[in-house]
């Protein structure tokens, strides 16, 4: 049982930066991105050929994570334009199309050319007892780089003039835009920073087991029920819905296995989003 | 994307000028049989246009005329062709019997989650995923319950194999039935008491809730109508098909490529799911040659389409025609383009 939840916050901690990236864009720019998990995968394949052209795997690392960043960035200047001339539920579906169509580009793009490529970064070394449990060194390198990230966000948003001057466009873009914040900024600097974190989710996922290239559909998807469990727009929900996600799978996974769990996570999904519409950590009506 | 609030209400028009564009589409959708008759390749090709035409439609009343983003199309489907297939083959009830139950369980379900998502006054997002939840729950089941469904590898669909389902070009005329009558549904409501209801919720939610609409019921009917004709046509594809798996009604298969279609086609317009189910299917099919790159051309083209087409083809069509009517008749014949744009 012990195991299992520790398991489970591993697990979770993933969820939850997965669920980040895809929640700071959508609070900002009302733009569900469905390409969160290709950009991803992207960034591990782009990891991956660095490696294979010999360089150390740190240095890899951050170069999928800035061209990650750089194509987030990029979506942001082109093609997320006329998306922010819109307003309300027609803003969310093209924002929502346009980027389906990215995931497309990325997938296709991705088997065309690099069908068999996977990024795989493995830390050998002993499993670690904590509280009793062994761990395995990847995960508890992960976990801590998912934490460390986690923990510069939250200090991004409240210590620094930069970070309130995003909650602030968040909160209310044009009162953000009277007291002289460039909500066009704020929105690639966000942009550039979820493309960071979909990197970052690739090279911390590869520490524990291999990401290939067709797994984009299947992060999209995880970052989106993150995402809206924890509360669009919210750091912490999203981590904190992550790792209540994560504890869920690995214990229903260990009690009861097979399809079940799946049932079993999506349930829970569901159900915390009807219970509180608004997202685990916002304020009850 | 919405529903142009100026658009003069269908109920409104004659009766031979509501239903001329079903009577043209569906002498329009005749046709093509009459070249293709002879591969079965392409005519399985012309069905699966014609189902996905059917998803559209019955996706358009849910989410064009009440708002409502259920990410579970292909679920919906599912339901129904698995629940008539196994009702069918492995409990022996006669097709026909099986395809109605079908319809009601598919019916059931979506009215039971449009029924969640309205008492908890969920938003278009959280309607989606709540919606997208129950469809991967429903596709882990599928995988699950090896035992019913087959598993991956699917079940081998005997009931209707010895009817005229089974043959090559019969079962497209009888879709193209579905189709027509789908449409013919769709105008129905859209002249009723309801298609006022959808239009003014559509408009303004607050404003139609004081006037006296009830929004909330008007919903879960919506539910309860789009959630039967999905499992009704899911149910009569399984038959036709001879043969269902977790893919025939998988998310990425289904839901993604209707919502794709309909948006292009024209959101809560009547003939935009099948404009855009037409042109779908005919890239898809053009897109095969390009094996490789089909998925990128794919992923391209959509993006092009939606930058240039923001509103769906159909929409931008008529207020094109109505800008050229009213620049060539003037102030004086308005009455008539008004009558014109409306689909």
């Amino acid at each position: 049982m012990k195991a299992a939840i520790f398991d489970g916050i591993v697990l979770g901690l993933q969820y939850g930066l997965l669920g980040v990236g895809l929640t700071l864009v959508f609070g900002l720019a009302g733009v569900l991105n469905l390409a969160h998990g290709q950009l991803a995968v992207l960034a591990a394949i782009i990891a991956a050929l660095t490696i294979d052209a010999g360089s150390s795997a740190g240095v890899a690392a951050l170069v999928g994570i800035l061209c990650a960043a750089v194509i987030g960035l990029l979506l942001d200047r082109t093609l997320m334009q006329p998306v922010y001339r819109l307003r309300g539920e027609s803003r969310v579906l093209l924002g929502l199309l346009l980027m389906l169509g990215v995931a497309f580009v990325i997938d296709g793009f991705l088997e065309w050319r690099y069908p068999i490529e996977a990024l795989s970064l493995r830390i050998g070394g002993d499993p670690v007892p904590i509280l009793g449990v062994n761990m395995r060194v990847g995960s508890l390198w992960a976990s801590g780089i998912a934490l460390a990230a986690g923990a510069a966000l939250l200090f991004f948003f409240r210590g620094t003039t930069t970070g309130r001057a995003v909650r602030s466009v968040i909160q209310n873009e044009e009162g953000a835009q009277l007291c002289g914040i460039n909500p066009a900024f704020v929105r690639g600097l966000i942009f550039a920073l979820s493309g960071a974190l979909a990197g970052l989710v690739a090279i911390t996922r590869s520490m524990t087991s291999p990401v290939t290239v067709t797994e984009g559909i299947t992060l999209t998807t995880l970052a989106l029920i993150v995402a809206v469990v924890g509360g669009l727009g919210s750091v912490s929900g999203a981590f904190l819905a992550g790792i209540l996600l994560g504890i869920v799978d690995r214990v229903s996974s260990f009690y009861i296995g097979t399809y079940i769990t799946t049932i079993f996570l999506l349930a829970a999904a569901a159900i915390t989003i009807v219970v509180r519409p608004a997202g685990l950590l916002a304020p009850r009506r | 994307m919405t529903a142009t609030t100026a658009r003069r209400a269908p109920g409104r028009l004659s009766l031979f000028r509501a239903y001329l564009p079903i009577a043209v589409t569906a002498a329009v959708l005749a046709l093509p049989p009459l070249r293709y008759h002879e591969s079965r390749t392409l005519m399985g090709v012309l069905v699966t246009g014609l189902v996905f035409a059917c998803y559209a439609i019955a996706f358009n009343i849910i989410f064009g005329s009440t708002g409502q983003l259920f990410l579970c199309i292909g679920a919906l489907a599912g339901v129904g062709g698995f629940a008539s297939v196994i009702l069918s083959d492995e409990v022996g009830i006669p097709m026909l019997v099986s395809m109605v139950l079908a319809t009601a369980l598919a019916a059931l379900v979506g009215g039971l989650l449009s029924w969640i998502a309205v008492s908890r006054s969920l938003d278009v997002i959280f309607t989606g995923i709540v919606t997208l939840a129950f469809s991967l729950a429903f596709s882990s089941l599928l995988l699950g319950r090896r035992d019913l469904t087959g598993g991956e590898s699917g079940l081998r669909v005997q009931a209707g194999a010895d009817t005229f389902l089974g043959d090559r070009v019969p079962p497209y005329y009888a879709f193209l039935a579905v189709v027509v009558a789908y449409l013919v549904i769709y105008r129905v409501l859209q002249r009723s008491h309801i298609g006022w209801a959808f239009r003014a919720l559509r408009d303004d939610e607050m404003a139609a809730e004081l006037s006296g609409v009830d929004v909330r019921w008007y919903r879960v009917e919506a539910g309860v109508i789009g959630s039967a004709m999905l499992g009704f046509a899911g149910a009569l594809y399984a038959h036709s098909e001879g043969f269902i798996g977790p893919s025939t009604y998988a998310f990425g298969r289904v839901d993604i490529r209707v919502i794709v279609m309909l948006a292009f086609g024209g959101i809560g317009s009547l003939l935009g799911p099948v404009v855009g189910a037409a042109v779908f299917t005919w890239l898809d099919e053009w897109l095969v040659s390009f094996i490789e790159l089909r998925v990128l051309l794919y992923g391209a083209i959509i993006v092009v389409l939606f930058l240039g087409f923001r509103r769906g083809v159909v929409p931008t069509v008529h207020a094109a025609f109505r800008r050229l009517g009213s620049r060539r008749g003037g102030a004086g014949t308005s009455g008539s383009t008004t009558q014109a744009r409306a689909p």
